[in-house]
């Protein structure tokens, strides 16, 4: 898909769907799920190193990998949004 | 998890309040991760190029997780296709950590063989994946089938089916290959205990109530569900073979209600 067809989708559903989402079809929906799983990566690899980072947490606590993990090793979720 | 030493985190792009406001609403107890900018969703290098950068969902990964070791290695990791769909976490902890004592499955007993069918969760949301297993123990003296086999056997084979199953993917292992000198024959078999591990995919169901979604398919309820389950085998020992079986069993998944977005922060 072409990366201006994928942009135009993807502005155009979260339009509709802050009018309340009534003009949203089937077929944009799936077009809309679509454009962004088009290409979909999933990063590292097995048994490679991941980068170093500290992040802060929800309380505002700076937070590496190093400090995060257990004896045995550390879930780390990627997802998309906790805010939507 | 806790159980197992591994703890968990959560990345997302989102501001510290957005993740303050979530996890009180939710209570969660592990961290959430704030990567204003997705530096580190960069890094890992799942940054969704798809999305144009005035857009307000601009920075957010392809959603998956990964298993890392204590010496920083990714030691597992599941990404699906669709970010309509996720792993339970429960099925990489299952996969990584073992299956035994999880408590949700089934259990099958016949005069031959000894199976169960274990998940790695009791519950979980419409359009997730779950972690599977399939024991067998075989009685002594005898045996079942694997692949490829001659068509007049039936090769062991688990099955499930019915509106929550999107699909099952579980091989077993390798059989063993054995001559049976009463038919001349070289046969694929398993003897004794087997185990298989893979993953049971629920079917997606729109979260919310909307119009446009309800082409896509019927709702799954949020409620306690049956998964229609076979298990498929013939029994033989060195002098007998008994007809084919197909011993059918239920097993209980509970799918949770959607969330409602996050509260706003403040």
């Amino acid at each position: 898909m072409e990366a201006q067809a994928k942009a135009n989708i993807l502005h155009d559903i979260v339009r509709k769907m802050g009018a309340g989402g009534a003009e949203i079809t089937t077929e944009g929906w799936l077009d809309f799920v679509e454009a962004q799983n088009d290409g979909f990566k999933t990063g590292l690899a097995i048994g490679e190193k991941i980068p170093d980072f500290t992040l802060p947490d929800q309380r505002g606590a700076m937070r590496s990998w190093r400090d995060l993990t257990g004896p045995s090793g550390l879930l780390l979720v990627f997802s998309r949004s906790a805010g939507w | 998890m806790k159980a197992q030493g591994i703890n968990a985190a959560s990345i997302t792009y989102d501001a510290r309040e957005v993740l303050s406001a979530f996890s009180s609403a939710y209570k969660i107890e592990y961290p959430m991760l704030s990567d204003v900018g997705s530096k580190v969703i960069r890094a890992f290098g799942i940054f969704n190029t798809n999305i144009p950068p005035d857009h307000a969902f601009y920075g957010v990964p392809w959603p998956g997780e990964y298993l890392v070791a204590p010496d920083g290695t990714v030691r597992d990791k599941v990404f699906l296709p669709s970010y309509e769909h996720r792993a339970s976490a429960t099925e990489v902890i299952f996969r990584n950590c073992g299956v035994d004592n999880t408590g949700h499955g089934v259990e099958i007993k016949t005069t031959v063989v000894d199976a169960s069918v274990t998940l790695s969760s009791d519950r979980c949301f419409a359009g997730q994946e779950l972690g599977i297993a399939l024991d067998l123990n075989v009685k002594p003296g005898w045996h079942l089938y694997g692949k490829p086999l001659p068509s007049n056997y039936r090769p062991t084979e688990l099955v499930l089916s019915g509106p929550l199953v999107d699909h099952l993917t579980l091989e077993l292992p390798a059989p063993q290959t054995k001559l049976m000198k009463a038919l001349d024959e070289t046969l694929p078999i398993y003897e004794g205990k087997v185990r298989a591990v893979g993953k049971l995919a629920i079917k997606w169901s729109p979260p919310i109530p909307a119009p446009f979604l309800l082409k896509i398919g019927p709702a799954i309820e949020a409620d306690a569900h049956k998964i229609a389950g076979a298990l498929r085998y013939q029994a033989c020992s060195e002098t007998v073979c008994e007809a084919p079986e197909e011993i059918r069993f239920e097993l209980p998944l509970t799918i949770e209600k959607g969330v409602p977005s996050a509260p706003k922060p403040g």
